[in-house]
C-alpha cells in the first residue's frame, strides 16, 4: 500500500483518536449532572459532650437506636444462620442487640471514653462515633456491587437490599465502621451457604430526616448541645474557628481525604487516639472492629490507586500514537 | 511486515510486529486483570486462596487494586494500539461477514465429523466471529472500567443508580470474557488449528497449511504477488 498521502493518514489517526477517546470522555457529562445539593454535615464539640454523665446509656445513642429501631435487621433465627462456608463463622449479632458500648447493625454511634493527660491535669474526653460521611467514600466507590454510594446530601447510603456482606467497606474504611449481620439480605435468596454473608449497616445521618429538613436525630437530642448540623462548608469553618477560640484541634477534615463529620477538641487528637488504641488492646479480642480509633490524618485509600490516574490517561495516547507510527513505517515500506 | 508469501523458507507471514505485540499485551494484561478484577470482590480470603504458599497477598484490597489499574494500563495501551493500527491500515479481515454464522457452523461439523472445509480467508469464519465476541467485551469492560477509575477520584460522585450498572456491566463483561477465553483456548484442542498458535509467536505460519485451509487468502497473497511482478 503505497498511495496514501500524508494528509490522508493524518486524517485516519485523528478519525480513530476521535472514536477511541469518546470512551474517556462519554462519562464527564454524566459526573456534572450530581452535583447541585448542599452537602450537608455535623460538628462534635468534645469540649461540650460530658458523654451524658447520669444516663446509663448517652441520650444520642438512645435516640439513634429508637429512631432506626424499624430499619435494624432482621435476620431468620440464629439457628437458622449458616456459617460462611467453608469458615466456621459468621457474625450474628441478634443475641447482642442491647450493646451500646460498640457499633453493631443494631447500634450505630456510641460514646468513647478516652482518659488523657492534658496540661498537667487527668482529663476525661467523651467521643461520640460513627461513620464519618467521607467526601471521596472508599466503602461505596469500592462496593463491587454499586450497592453503597454517596447522596448529593451528603449522607453516605448502603442499599441494604443489594448488599451481599463482603465487609469490603468495612476493611477499607479507615475506622471500619460498616458492621455485618448475617442471615438478612439478598444472599439469602441466592447460595446462602456458600456465596454472600449478609447485611453491613451503619448510620445513614438519619437521611429521611435530613431530606424532609430535618436534623439527625441525636442532633435534636443532645442537652449539650454538642451536636451541630448544617452545610458542611459552614461547619468546617465553625469547626476551626472554635478551635482557634479554645486553643484546641480539628479531627475530620483532613482524614480520609475529607469528611463531612467534624470534632473539636482541646486535646491533640493523637493523645486521643493514644488512649483509645490503649483501651483497645486490653480488649478481648484487639483486633476487633466496632471500636474505631482516631488516627490524625489517616489516609484514603484510594490515595495510591488515584495517584496512578495520569498513566491511565497516558496509556490510550500512547498507544494510539505507537500505532500511527508503527502503521505509517510498515505502510511506507509496504 | 506485511503479509506475503516466503518461498524460500515455505513459510507465510501472517502477522506482524504490531499484531503479535497487541495480541500478547492482550493475553497477559487480561490475565492479570482477571485475577486482580476478581480479587476486588471479598472471596480469595473467604474460599482459602489465600492460605496457598505464596498467595496471602491476594485478598489485600490495596494490593489487587493497584495491579489492576497497572494491567489496566497495559490493557487500554493495546486496545488503541489495536484500533488505530488496523483503523490507519484499513486492514479489516478480521471483521464478521455476512453469512459467517453458517459458514462456522460448517467448518465446526467439518473438524468434529471429517469431510471438506469451507474454503476460508485469512481468518476462518469462526475466528471473525470470536473477534466480535471478544471486541464487544472488550468495548463494554474498558468504557465500565473507565468510568470506575473515574468514580474513585474525589471530584468524581456519580449517583446510586449508575454504580449499579456499571459495576454489574464490567463484572457481568468480565465473566463472559473469562467464558469467552476458555473457548479461544479451546480451539487450540483441536490439531488443524494448532499451526496458528506458531504463527502467533513467530508471525509465520507453514505454506502448505495456508494453502490448504486458507485457500482465498493465499489466493489473494498470490495475485498481490503477481500485480507487485508487473509493475
Ligand atoms: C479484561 C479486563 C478486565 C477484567 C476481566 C476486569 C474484571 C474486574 C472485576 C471482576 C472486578 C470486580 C467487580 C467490580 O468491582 O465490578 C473489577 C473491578 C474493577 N475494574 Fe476491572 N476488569 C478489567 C479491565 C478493567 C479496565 C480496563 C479498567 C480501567 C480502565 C478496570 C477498572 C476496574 C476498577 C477501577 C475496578 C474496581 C475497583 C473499584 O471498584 O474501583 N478494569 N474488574
Ligand atoms: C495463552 C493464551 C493464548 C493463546 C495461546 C492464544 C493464541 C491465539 C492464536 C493462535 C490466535 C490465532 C491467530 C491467527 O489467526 O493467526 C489467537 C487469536 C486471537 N486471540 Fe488469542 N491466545 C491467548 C490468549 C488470548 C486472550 C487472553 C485473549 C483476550 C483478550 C485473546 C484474544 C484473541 C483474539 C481476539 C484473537 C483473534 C480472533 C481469533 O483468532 O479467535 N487471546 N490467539
Ligand atoms: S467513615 Fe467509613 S463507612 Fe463512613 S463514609 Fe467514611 S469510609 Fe465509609
Ligand atoms: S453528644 Fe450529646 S447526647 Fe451524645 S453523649 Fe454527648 S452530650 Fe450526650
Amino acid at each position: 500500500m503505497s498511495g496514501l498521502t500524508r494528509r490522508q493518514f493524518l486524517k485516519r489517526t485523528l478519525a480513530s483518536g476521535v472514536a477511541g477517546g469518546l470512551v474517556l470522555s462519554g462519562g464527564v457529562r454524566i459526573a456534572h449532572a450530581a452535583s447541585a445539593t448542599d452537602v450537608m454535615g455535623t460538628l462534635y464539640d468534645l469540649t461540650r459532650c460530658d458523654g451524658c454523665i447520669g444516663q446509663k446509656v448517652p441520650l444520642c445513642v438512645t435516640v439513634c437506636r429508637e429512631e432506626n429501631k424499624s430499619r435494624f435487621p432482621d435476620p431468620v433465627p440464629a439457628e437458622q444462620i449458616q456459617y460462611y462456608w467453608p469458615n466456621k463463622k459468621k457474625e450474628d449479632w441478634q443475641g447482642k442487640k442491647h450493646l451500646t458500648n460498640r457499633l453493631t447493625p443494631y447500634n450505630w454511634t456510641f460514646v468513647q471514653k478516652a482518659q488523657v493527660e492534658h496540661n498537667g491535669k487527668p482529663l476525661e474526653v467523651f467521643i461520640p462515633r460513627r461513620c464519618m460521611h467521607c467526601d471521596n467514600p472508599p466503602c461505596a466507590n469500592l462496593c463491587p456491587f454499586g450497592a453503597q454510594y454517596k447522596s448529593p446530601e451528603g449522607p453516605v447510603l448502603i442499599n441494604k437490599d443489594l448488599c451481599l456482606g463482603g465487609a469490603k467497606c468495612r476493611d477499607v474504611c479507615p475506622w471500619g465502621i460498616p458492621a455485618r449481620q448475617a442471615g438478612v439480605g439478598l444472599y439469602m435468596k441466592i447460595a446462602p451457604k456458600f456465596l454472600g454473608a449478609g447485611v453491613m449497616y451503619k448510620c445513614d445521618l438519619c437521611y429521611d430526616r435530613v431530606k424532609k429538613g430535618l436534623e439527625p436525630a441525636c442532633v435534636v437530642s443532645c442537652p449539650r448541645k454538642a451536636i451541630m448540623f448544617g452545610s458542611k462548608k459552614t461547619l468546617r469553618e465553625v469547626a476551626y474557628k472554635r478551635a482557634e477560640e479554645i486553643g484546641g484541634f480539628v479531627y475530620g477534615d483532613k482524614e480520609n481525604g475529607g469528611t463531612s463529620t467534624f470534632y473539636v477538641s482541646s486535646v491533640p487528637f493523637e493523645k486521643i487516639n493514644a488512649a483509645l488504641k490503649e483501651q483497645k488492646s486490653r480488649q478481648q479480642d484487639p483486633a476487633a472492629t466496632g471500636f474505631p480509633l482516631m488516627q490524625a490524618g489517616v489516609a484514603n485509600f484510594l490515595d495510591s490507586a488515584n495517584g496512578m490516574v495520569a498513566g491511565m490517561l497516558a496509556a490510550p495516547v500512547a498507544g494510539a500514537l505507537a500505532a500511527g507510527y508503527a502503521a505509517y513505517k510498515t505502510m511506507k515500506e509496504g | 511486515m506485511g503479509e506475503k508469501i516466503l518461498p524460500e523458507i515455505n513459510k507465510v507471514q501472517r502477522h506482524g510486529l504490531s499484531v503479535l505485540f497487541v495480541h500478547w499485551t492482550m493475553a497477559l494484561s487480561t490475565m492479570v486483570l482477571i485475577f486482580s478484577g476478581f480479587g476486588q470482590m471479598p472471596m480469595y480470603r473467604r474460599y482459602g486462596l489465600t492460605a496457598l504458599p505464596g498467595l496471602g497477598w491476594s485478598a489485600d484490597y490495596s494490593v489487587t487494586l493497584i495491579i489492576h489499574y497497572i494491567a489496566a494500563m497495559l490493557f487500554l495501551l493495546a486496545v488503541f494500539y489495536h484500533i488505530v493500527y488496523h483503523l490507519i491500515r484499513k486492514d479489516f479481515d478480521i471483521l464478521p461477514r455476512r453469512g459467517d454464522m453458517k459458514e462456522s457452523l460448517a467448518i465446526m461439523k467439518s473438524i468434529i465429523f471429517g469431510g471438506k472445509e469451507p474454503p476460508c480467508d485469512k481468518y476462518l469464519a469462526e475466528q471473525r466471529l470470536a473477534y466480535a465476541f471478544i471486541a464487544f467485551l472488550v468495548f463494554a469492560i474498558s468504557v465500565t472500567g473507565v468510568i470506575k477509575v473515574m468514580k474513585n477520584l474525589p471530584s468524581f460522585n456519580f449517583s446510586g443508580n449508575l454504580l449499579i450498572w456499571v459495576n454489574d456491566v464490567h463484572t457481568l463483561a468480565s465473566m463472559l470474557l473469562v467464558f469467552g477465553i476458555l473457548a479461544h483456548l479451546a480451539a487450540f484442542v483441536f490439531r488443524v488449528n494448532r499451526p496458528l498458535i506458531a504463527g502467533m509467536f513467530t508471525g509465520k505460519v507453514d505454506l502448505d497449511y495456508c494453502k490448504h485451509r486458507h485457500c482465498k487468502w493465499y489466493d489473494r497473497l498470490l495475485l498481490k504477488e503477481s500485480c507487485k511482478d508487473r509493475e
